[in-house]
């Protein structure tokens, strides 16, 4: 977030950029764990499942130093303001970051167990579904190394569109269970795959919100705009 | 862009910034400009001093704080060339109308400085003098008004014993919880305090700060300060001044985490010149 003048300490300076860029670094190994998921879905890849599964460890290890450094940084630097603002946020970030890691790994284990099924599914939805996650999770970072909060409004509000994916998806894999108990395993599997997705939108949607109010000095408001949710209203009992 | 970010922007604001309650003005200071002979030190000041909370005044050295503070008292008086203009409303008088009775205004209104300025007398007279210039006390009264004071300044457990030894074997910390006492016994219903930790150590310190939090139950107080932390811990608003102005004022914890002037925020995170 480097829109700022240099500090009269030229260290800080230094500190905030490895923060960024701690941050950036995490945020590239994350979203090619989610790609790789995708590809592990979408073409069967073994190869791909393996690998974002092992990247996770990395994952983990960058959670950790960032949330190290943060508190270094507390405790030394004492950072008001803006800078307050962002270390603050590099700290929500990083756990939010972990978590898509967690659910990318998830989806690629579950690829794995998909695969031994005969594919019979349509798999647009999903398709579609990666691509947008995919696409958010690289704009928010974006948004992250350039201080850009319009950017990450942008992507606050696109998560609608993720939501609308998984309530069809929803339904349709619910249609299949339906018209033959053989496909439970698989479209339970399928399930949680996109629900996954979903998560993952989400946190995405939570590090928008971050990047905002660490740029900006402003929470964005509570509602943020949500898809219908008809996977509710299929679970939620009669009255 | 469209209105839902105007809107959330507003919204925003709300939850970011923890109300804290700023209570009505004791002193309402409108339009102040100060001079030092030519040199205009404080450009139409625009600032309320709560009733009975804490106003942190920060910003670079030469920045017009400390002068603000004088004025509040009317310290300048004694220089001549100095001169004052515009208002400094308390409950309905002007402090800086040349008519304003200066011993009546400074029993009002105490000052404690940077540096401990204790009398060369014992304890028990550093407290007493003050008094005695606007009060007449009996003996006993006395006695009760410089325990109080002490007791009210953090002081008196440490000193009792000592209270007719001289003031100057006191440590730093002590002869400034000194001066504060000595300030509060003339019961006055304002204190300013002028970088008032600026010698002492940082335990001294957090007494003091300590003892600030206390004393704003009965004293509305201004403090000038070049520690941004102890205005973000002692403060509940606070005023960030720049070459003679004031920049920007706010609850200390909306200054501190999302300031609304470039100026502030570059003060406030240090990257300032």
């Amino acid at each position: 977030m480097s829109e700022q003048s240099e500090h009269l300490v030229k260290s800080f300076d230094n500190d905030l950029k490895k923060l960024t860029d701690l941050l950036l670094r995490m945020g590239g190994i994350v979203e090619s764990q989610v790609s790789m998921a995708a590809e592990a879905i979408l073409r069967h890849d073994a190869e791909a499942a393996t690998r974002t599964v092992e990247e996770d460890l990395k994952v983990d290890a960058l959670e950790r130093e960032i949330e190290q450094f943060v508190i270094r940084m507390l405790a030394l630097r004492q950072p008001m303001a803006a800078d307050l603002r962002l270390v603050v946020a590099a700290l929500k970030v990083t756990g939010d970051l972990e978590r898509i890691g967690d659910y990318a790994s998830n989806v690629a284990k579950r690829s794995v167990v998909l695969a031994q099924f005969p594919a019979g599914y349509a798999m647009g939805g999903l398709s579609h579904m990666t691509g947008l996650v995919r696409e958010q999770l690289r704009s928010v970072m974006d948004a992250l190394g350039h201080a850009d909060a319009e950017k990450a409004i942008e992507v606050w509000r696109s998560d609608r569109a993720v939501d609308d994916i998984y309530n069809t998806i929803f339904r349709e894999l619910i249609t299949y269970m339906m018209e033959d108990p053989r496909n439970i395993t698989p479209c339970t599997h399928l399930l949680f795959i996109a629900k996954n997705l979903e998560r993952i939108g989400d946190h995405t949607t939570n590090i928008a919100e971050t990047i905002h109010y660490a740029v900006k000095g402003e929470v964005l408001p509570d509602a943020r705009p949500k898809g219908t949710s008809a996977a509710f209203a299929i679970v939620r009992p009669k009255e | 862009m469209s209105t839902t970010i105007e809107q959330s922007s507003t919204h925003g604001g709300v939850q970011t910034r923890p109300e804290t309650a700023i209570n009505t003005a004791k002193i309402d200071i409108e339009n102040l400009d100060f001079f030092y002979g030519e040199h205009r030190a404080l450009k139409s000041i625009e600032l309320k001093l709560p009733n009975r909370q804490v106003t942190g005044m920060i910003g670079p050295s030469g920045c017009g704080k400390s002068t603000l503070l004088r004025v509040l008292n009317r310290m300048y008086d004694l220089y001549p060339g100095q001169r004052a203009t515009g208002k400094a409303m308390m409950d309905g008088q002007n402090i800086v109308d040349p008519g304003v009775d200066l011993n009546s205004l400074r029993a009002r209104i105490g000052m404690v400085f940077q540096k401990p300025t204790p009398f060369p007398m014992t304890i028990f007279e550093n407290i007493a003098f003050g008094v005695k210039l606007h009060e007449k006390l009996s003996k006993s009264e006395m006695e009760e008004r410089v325990e109080w004071s002490l007791n009210r300044g953090a002081l008196w457990g440490e000193v009792k014993d000592r209270l007719h030894t001289s003031a100057m074997g006191l440590s730093g910390g002590q002869q400034q919880r000194l001066c504060i006492a000595r300030t509060i016994a003339v019961r006055p219903e304002v204190i300013l305090l002028d970088e008032p930790t600026s010698a002492l150590d940082p335990i001294s310190t957090l007494k003091i700060e300590e003892l600030i939090d206390e004393l704003k139950n009965d004293f509305t107080i201004a403090i000038v300060t070049h520690n941004m932390q102890q205005a973000a811990r002692c403060a509940d608003q606070v005023a960030f001044f720049y070459l003679g102005e004031m920049v920007e004022v706010a609850p200390a914890a909306q200054l501190f985490t999302a300031p609304k002037e470039k100026r502030t925020q570059d003060y406030v995170t240090g990257r300032f010149g």
